[in-house]
């Protein structure tokens, strides 16, 4: 049901089933590293470049998500996704191994709480019972990107942050899941997660690249011609490190006594300050959330106190500050329940300056820690408003300013 | 809501900045220290092969920094100077070697044609330029002095 301008609250109750998170190396020793799902020990994951290994990144996290909520392939309605590539490639690559409907979105770091926001739209309307939500960054393949070659002997501002390299995937359903579905879940995981990656390479293959590449070698599957000595490389790491290509798994013990359903949310405007130093989007990206959060708090009724935690999305450190300096302006002080998953992401001696950031950023963090506190009840009431800096490498240099947009999605729990 | 001008002006006044005098230090001793191992090296050639003339040991010279700059950012170490040092190790001829190394590892999984050779330069792409520009100007302003 539609509230206020902006605002939505859904009439039917929508679920998150399950989430699932896939991170580097780098993430891992962040202050978030022990609730992933899985921690790479490499980012390149067996992948001949990092775009192929954020895609595989992100078909596994929504294999895993799948896996989680003990649906199958065909149970899922659509799959929404998105990632910070050209033309989504991260995204449009995986989903060749998913017989299903697919969407994809982009709305830079805030496509997840976007995702969220239509997914529950979708299913509180009827138009699907079962969707997957799904991003991803990579810092290498987003460097790359937008910024210089890696190996670039050249200084990072002390306003830059840091694309984390991590992939999540949150399955949202009408079905509400139970406790002994979760258990059944988990101990099976790896078995589930085995049968489906052959189920996907079964609708995905042709017989062109079975035999130029074997059978059974999904990796390879699409990309015609994977040369010899590639091939002889991955058999190498295979043998002398097998962490380094090690399989997604899961905490097979963990319990949720409670489960987070999404109650609505609140789609952001684009909001352009004039900022613009690409270096320092935080800045550029905290006017579009306060913009979101005032829009929220008009059209709900509700204060910030209503909520145990609300969280911004990549805004890093001086970003929130600035934030908190606008929402002060406008007469709204936090009870100190504001929180930025960039600024929080990793440790100071990581060196990262701002913090986290990307799409996989408010992705990794609300499917592992903030759904986490929710389900054990920690947490009622959560406020996500993930933020996104709306540009390419060229608009800058074209002297545009650089526009922002943030969407807010209302996670709460309930008992299970 | 807040005015958009008071909103930059809060930005550029709260922004954190780098910090002036440890980039200075780091920079000068960084780029310091290369143009000495640079004069060491121009030393050691012309002590090794006493015939050669000073020109042809700075060519030297020139060489085997870069191959060291090369060499350094191949095994992954030179981004680490660089992002101690700055502009101390961006400016010297190791810098340079660098910006061109970098870009051909970044691309080289496009394939040798559209990856390595034709991204090889999009960061030394404006330093080739303006060298080629300042030579000709200068060029042609000596053959009439």
């Amino acid at each position: 049901m539609k509230l206020g301008r902006q605002s939505f609250v859904s009439d039917r109750p929508v679920y998150l089933c399950s989430s699932y998170t896939i991170v580097g190396p780098k993430e891992g020793d962040g202050n978030f590293g022990e609730l992933f799902d899985t921690v790479l020990k490499d980012d390149l994951w067996g992948e001949r470049s990092y775009e192929k290994a954020e895609s595989k990144m992100h078909r596994e996290a929504i294999r895993g998500g799948i896996c989680l909520a003990g649906r199958r392939l065909d149970e899922i309605d659509l799959m929404l996704a998105g990632d910070l590539l050209n033309e989504l490639s991260a995204s449009g690559l995986a989903m060749r191994y998913f017989k299903v409907p697919f969407a994809g979105l982009y709305n830079a770091c805030s496509t997840f709480s976007e995702g969220i926001l239509l997914g529950t739209a979708l299913i509180d309307g009827g138009a699907a019972n079962t969707v997957t939500c799904s991003t991803s960054s990579h810092f290498a393949s987003a460097e790359r990107q937008y910024r210089y070659p890696l190996e670039l002997g050249n200084q990072r501002t002390p306003t830059s942050q840091w694309t984390v390299t991590g992939a999540g995937c949150s399955v949202l359903s009408s079905i509400r899941p139970t406790a002994e579905e979760d258990a059944v879940n988990r101990a099976d995981f790896s078995e589930k997660m085995k049968s489906m990656r052959e189920n996907c390479l079964e609708c995905a293959k042709n017989e062109d690249s079975e035999r130029k590449n074997g059978k059974g070698d999904e990796d390879a599957f699409p990309s015609t011609g994977m040369r010899w000595a590639e091939r002889i490389k991955r058999k190498i790491l295979k043998k002398l490190r097998p962490d380094s290509v090690a399989d997604p798994v899961c905490d097979p013990n963990y319990k949720r006594s409670r489960v987070v359903r999404i109650s609505g949310g609140t789609f952001g405007k684009v909001t352009d300050f004039g900022i613009n130093d690409e270096s320092n989007m935080g800045g550029a990206m905290a006017p579009a959330a306060a913009d979101t959060l005032l829009a929220h708090l008009a059209d709900t009724g509700r204060s910030v106190g209503d909520y145990d935690a609300i969280f911004t999305g990549d805004l890093g450190r001086f970003g929130s500050e600035a934030f908190e300096y606008i929402m002060k302006r406008e007469g709204v002080t936090f009870p100190g329940n504001h929180l930025d998953c960039g600024a929080l992401f990793y440790k100071p001696e990581q060196e990262t300056f701002q913090g986290g950031s990307g799409a996989g950023c408010v992705n990794t963090v609300f499917n592992s820690y903030i759904v986490k506190r929710l389900e054990s009840g920690e947490w009622k009431r959560v406020l996500v408003l993930a933020t996104g800096a709306l540009l390419n490498k060229d608009t800058p240099l074209q002297k545009e300013t650089i526009p922002g947009v943030s969407h807010a999605f209302v996670a709460e729990s309930e008992p299970l | 809501m807040l005015d958009k001008s008071d909103y930059r002006e809060y930005v550029a006044k709260n922004a954190p900045r780098s910090p002036m005098l440890r980039s200075l230090v780091a920079a000068f001793v960084v780029g310091g220290l290369i143009c000495c191992i640079g004069e060491g090296i121009k030393d050691a050639v012309s002590a090794i092969f006493p015939s050669m003339t000073e020109e042809d040991a700075g060519a030297w010279t020139t060489i085997i920094l870069i191959f060291i700059g090369s060499f350094l950012t191949a095994i992954g170490v030179y981004d680490k100077i660089g992002r101690f040092a700055g502009g101390g190790s961006m400016i010297p001829i190791t810098g340079f070697a660098n910006s061109v190394v970098s870009p051909a590892l970044e691309y080289n999984r496009e394939g040798v044609f559209f990856g390595i050779c034709a991204k090889m330069f999009v960061i030394a792409g404006p330093i080739i330029v303006f060298g080629v520009v300042a030579g000709i100007l200068a060029g042609t302003v000596g053959l009439f002095v």
